[in-house]
């Protein structure tokens, strides 16, 4: 039933002790680093409760990127064995550090959650998800191989070759963000097979992106298995921090390696469980990079009551939105500031553009409109199409995601008045308005 | 100069008619047209005109993408193999062109060049005995 039960299910109260033990060597951690050092000097938080944790700063994005790249590293430089960063080249990076402990405890923590989902050593898991810098990579990788099952590190796309490899070598679990999978069940048809009868399928862990309930149930239905819902962030360590179990009714977030908090975004004061707010998360078993209240962004709230599994540790519910403007498509976090600061670099294109969230043949994309400015228009058809195909790539290099760019007559788009909102998610699974 | 009246326009319901509206009320007569369309939702309308600097004038006024583009017009005679000739003459002067169309004037067809570059191109034509027509006679003025 679990992977470690003396963890999973752990009393309330000594969950809370065993929290409140770790927070305060966190903090001795946290203070080894540049900012800490200073964000919390002279702070003697009197800390005999975990809800005293409240009396301690905040730490933001911004905070990370502002102290870029060592100033949030709380171990000697020699120690760190792996990094890994967000994408863009507008501003700093958000860059996350590991010590030989934080990814071997990272490790266990995924292997703790795909047992969760009911994943065992007997399973084939293919990991359908991008390598490298990208946490889904590596991540459910170190995880697969803790947890003992036979790995695919097939990596994303090439639907041809995912379907080879999970015929060739009896797949019996994938990972893959929720809006690839039509896709996949696609190339499936046009190969003439059906998923239910020619693979041996029985889970799916989805995630990286927001989805609906019904995306899910019909995930399930076209694959012939149980899709679980897995969430992390990078900042987090990425993968593996909240998981959906058996019961499929909210994801355990691990207390023994995290404290979470539920605030109001606007007052910043604490809700209580059940009600939706900003998820508010600090970390309980890294070296290298402690992170104390980082404000996630995240919108969700603590469902309320204790799961039928058996699991002590408290359930999220799915994330309903952003308290910022990011957003994410195919996996990919994506602020509208980066699509700007690549628009603002071509002089033939006007201040005003879009974003459109869409849902095109079972995949989601990112549509930008640009306008072309009229002085610039010489009723060269060649020289738009160039102009054209030169914003797909350097948004492409940005965001790590090949936008639609679609050019539009001057004046077309609104002109924005103050905070404009530039982004539109039309997107079937998405119910939240972004913005 | 020759000019054709080159307009940027989104595939979108009521683009192209804006066009056509805002000449009509110039009183700008079209004497042939094309549209290179390409797949991401715009295309590039060419009018000749029988006025081409007015029918600029009016449709930026009117808040359209409208630019003057040069062009090079040859006449070509109306029958099987009229335009053939014309072709196998700017082939033989190594003209290369982007885009291409025609108009039918009674006793004779006139062939419409865009050309990347079309003092070059007017240079190699004149080498091989080419003459374009001029714009008074391109326009087809009354």
């Amino acid at each position: 039933m679990f992977w470690e039960p003396e963890i999973e299910t752990l009393r309330r109260g000594d969950l809370e002790q065993l929290q409140l033990e770790r927070l305060k060597k966190t903090i001795q951690q946290a203070r080894q680093s540049e900012y800490y050092k200073q964000k919390l000097n002279g702070s003697g938080v009197d800390l005999s409760l975990v809800t005293h944790i409240r009396e301690l700063p905040f730490t933001t994005k911004e905070d990370l990127r502002g102290h870029f790249p060592w100033g949030f590293l709380s171990i000697e430089k020699e120690e760190v064995v792996r990094l890994h960063s967000s994408s863009g080249t507008t501003g700093n990076p958000t860059v996350v550090y590991h010590s030989r402990h934080d990814l071997a405890s990272w490790a266990n923590l995924m292997a703790r959650s795909l047992y969760c989902a009911g994943i065992r050593k007997s399973d084939v898991f293919q990991n359908i998800s991008g390598y490298g810098l990208f946490t889904g990579g590596l991540g459910f990788q170190y995880g697969i191989e803790r947890l003992g099952c036979l790995s695919i590190p097939a990596g994303a796309g090439n639907s041809t070759r995912q379907i080879k490899l999970m015929r060739d070598f009896g797949t019996t679990a994938i990972h893959a963000i929720p809006s690839y999978l039509g896709r996949l069940y696609d190339v499936f048809l046009e190969e003439g097979l059906d998923p239910r009868k020619d693979t041996r399928l029985h889970t799916f862990v989805i995630g990286a992106e927001p989805h609906t309930e019904e995306q899910r149930r019909r995930i399930e239905e076209m694959f012939g298995v149980k899709a679980y819902n897995s969430f992390g962030l990078s900042e987090m360590n990425g993968p593996g921090v909240a998981f959906e179990c058996t019961e499929q009714d909210g994801l355990h977030v691990w207390e023994d390696a995290y404290i979470v908090e539920i605030i109001d975004p606007k007052t910043l004061e604490p809700l209580p469980d059940g009600e939706v707010g900003e998820l508010v998360m600090t970390t309980l078993d890294r070296e290298a990079m402690p992170l104390i209240r980082y404000r996630t962004r995240d919108l969700t709230r603590i469902i309320p009551g204790p799961c039928n599994c058996g699991r002590t540790h408290r359930r999220l519910d799915r994330i309903s939105g952003r308290s910022d403007d990011m957003f994410i498509v195919k996996g990919c976090n994506i602020f509208p500031m980066q699509v700007e600061g690549v628009l603002l670099k071509l002089p033939e294109i006007g201040d005003d553009y879009r974003i459109i969230l869409q849902t095109i043949d079972d995949q989601d994309e990112m549509i930008v409109e640009v306008e072309v400015k009229r002085e610039w228009f010489r009723g060269d058809l060649n020289f738009l199409d160039r102009l054209q195909k030169q914003i797909v790539h350097l948004i492409r290099d940005e965001v790590l995601i090949r936008p639609i760019v679609k050019l539009v007559e001057p004046g077309s788009i609104p002109k924005s008045e103050g905070k404009a909102v530039r982004v539109f998610d039309n997107r079937n699974s998405y119910n939240t308005k972004s913005q | 100069m020759t000019w054709q009246i080159s307009i940027f326009l989104e595939n979108k319901i009521g683009h192209f008619e804006r066009v056509t509206r805002i000449l009509r009320e110039a009183s700008v007569n079209i004497r042939s047209m094309t549209i290179n369309n390409t797949v991401s939702g715009w295309g590039i309308l060419n009018l000749v005109v029988d006025q081409p600097e007015r029918g600029c004038e009016a449709l930026v006024d009117g808040g359209v993408s409208a630019t003057l583009r040069e062009i090079i017009v040859l006449r070509m005679e109306e029958r099987p193999g009229g335009l053939d000739d014309i072709l196998q003459k700017l082939a033989a002067a190594a003209v290369n062109f982007d885009n291409a169309y025609g108009i039918n004037h009674g006793k004779y067809a006139f062939l419409i060049v865009d050309a990347g570059n079309i003092p070059d191109a007017r240079a190699k034509l004149k080498a091989v005995g080419v003459e374009p027509l001029t714009p008074e006679e391109s326009y087809l003025k009354n």
